[in-house]
């Protein structure tokens, strides 16, 4: 068969326009998710021993269930009960609460790994509480936990897609819909694909940058 | 016209879960077969063998899984005309193309992760290449694979929920024909859920084991966090 990628031209702007709304909605989700999930991670190492259980659920129930099925409990069943929400808002609300369990483990993992005595010799500087916890755990535990923030973005990005299954407008959708109505199904996956691929290439860029300018004063080393 | 949910329900959902154990089972260890041999090549002295293995690696990271499975199922067809695979089939290829990049990465990584000092001392010892891969360093680093390929495993098993697109009728789909027999999504999906987590959980308790067992802990934020959501 041969390749012919003319006929896609005049939907490139509802391929661009489903690549838009999967950014969007990738980044309200990240940014919504990654708050939520601080108070996931500070309610599992918290005091409150209920609470602290709820939260450790929570995060292992997400974790180990596939998106897709959380976007359907989300799409179809919430309906049942009388909730009925746009898929754009249910991509949302999923997208959101699956990230806030992945980024609540990426906060553990990011404290855990500032050693005890770092504190310990910051009191023994003389430094007050908020100095310790501004300096000697915030700034090193978000160093660490830079780079895998910015993956999980990446990976945010890309699971933005299954929201197509729930008839999200995204680009996997667009594309979906090009290959119906055009018939140019290679032609069209790949370039989505490309699309895709440039870019969460330019997220991963753009991230590496970040963290050798943000974080200068200690680039590869761990503490 | 909708029925209640009933127990004999719970049967097509096992009939998925066993074919959705299947899939994973087939694609992962193909993925592994493949990522190994990906992964030694990223880190191969040969510049080709090297630029082969990241542009694939890179390229299947960078792109959708659901992306890949449209790709194989519409696209194999079309390029190669008179071959068609069935659905499980061209399910187990688009997930092992997926898991052979994710492995290679985790292979990449723990090849690094060995102490320097033990390829140096192969190289003095006069090892060759294969050799030294094949007694020094694969050795140690296979040890160090197996904490994140089990995290790798856990995110096939919630991957593979995406070929329910093709009608595979895989754990997902059977939640979605049993809705469509009782319209009692609640109950379906959330059983659909029960027995995702059962499986991912009993493969993580697996890796913590070992973890025990060996006494071999990587640190999470090290490890290329491989795997979809």
């Amino acid at each position: 068969m041969a390749l012919y990628f003319g006929d896609l031209l005049p939907y490139s702007s509802l391929l661009l326009e489903g690549l838009w709304t999967g950014l969007y909605i990738t980044l309200v989700a990240m940014l919504a998710g990654s708050a939520l999930g601080v108070l996931v991670y500070l309610g599992k190492v918290g005091p409150g021993k209920p609470l602290s259980v709820l939260c450790t659920f929570y995060i292992e129930a997400i974790r180990n269930t596939p998106l897709l099925v959380q976007l359907y409990l989300i799409y179809f069943a919430l309906p049942a009960l009388g909730v009925n929400l746009e898929p754009v808002w249910a991509a949302v609300i999923g997208l959101t609460l699956n990230n806030a369990a992945y980024t609540a483990e990426i906060y553990r993992a990011g404290f855990e790994s500032v050693p005890r005595g770092l504190r310990e010799a910051g009191k023994a500087l003389g430094m007050k509480p908020a100095q310790i916890v501004r300096y000697i755990i915030l700034l090193p535990a978000t160093r660490n936990v830079f780079p895998a923030l910015t993956n999980q973005l990446i990976l945010l990005f890309l699971a933005s897609s299954i929201g197509s299954i729930i008839s999200l407008p995204e680009l996997t959708n667009a594309i979906m819909s090009v290959s119906n109505t055009t018939y140019r199904t290679i032609e069209v996956l790949a370039v989505g694909g490309l699309l895709y691929l440039a870019v969460s290439a330019l997220m991963s860029l753009i991230s590496k940058r970040a963290e050798t300018t943000i974080f200068r004063w200690a680039v590869g080393t761990h503490v | 016209m909708f029925r209640p949910f009933e127990w004999q329900d719970l049967l097509p959902l096992l009939e998925g879960a066993w074919l959705t154990l299947q899939l994973c089972g087939v694609s992962g260890i193909l993925g592994v077969i493949f990522g190994l041999i990906l992964g030694i090549a990223r880190t191969s002295p040969s510049r080709i063998a090297r630029w082969i293995s990241t542009i694939y690696i890179s390229c299947v990271r960078g792109i959708p899984i659901l992306v890949i499975i449209f790709f194989v199922f519409f696209g194999i067809p079309l390029l190669f005309p008179g071959l068609e695979p069935d659905k499980f089939s061209s399910a187990v290829i688009a997930l092992t193309c997926f898991a052979a990049a994710y492995v290679a990465e985790i292979v990449r990584g723990s090849i690094e992760a060995v102490a320097k000092g033990q390829s140096e001392a192969a190289d003095a010892l006069g090892l060759d290449y294969w050799r030294k891969l094949r007694y020094v360093i694969l050795p140690q680093a296979v040890k160090i694979m197996v904490p994140p390929g089990i995290g790798f495993l856990i995110g096939l098993v919630k991957d593979s929920s995406l070929v329910t697109v093709t009608g595979l009728l895989e754990l997902t789909h059977a939640g979605n024909v049993v809705t469509n027999l009782t319209g009692d999504p609640i109950k379906t999906f959330l059983i659909v859920a029960a027995m995702y987590f059962v499986i991912c959980y009993g493969i993580s308790w697996l890796g913590r084991l070992y973890e025990k067992r060996t006494g071999i802990h990587v640190d999470p934020l090290k490890v290329p966090e491989p795997a979809g959501l």
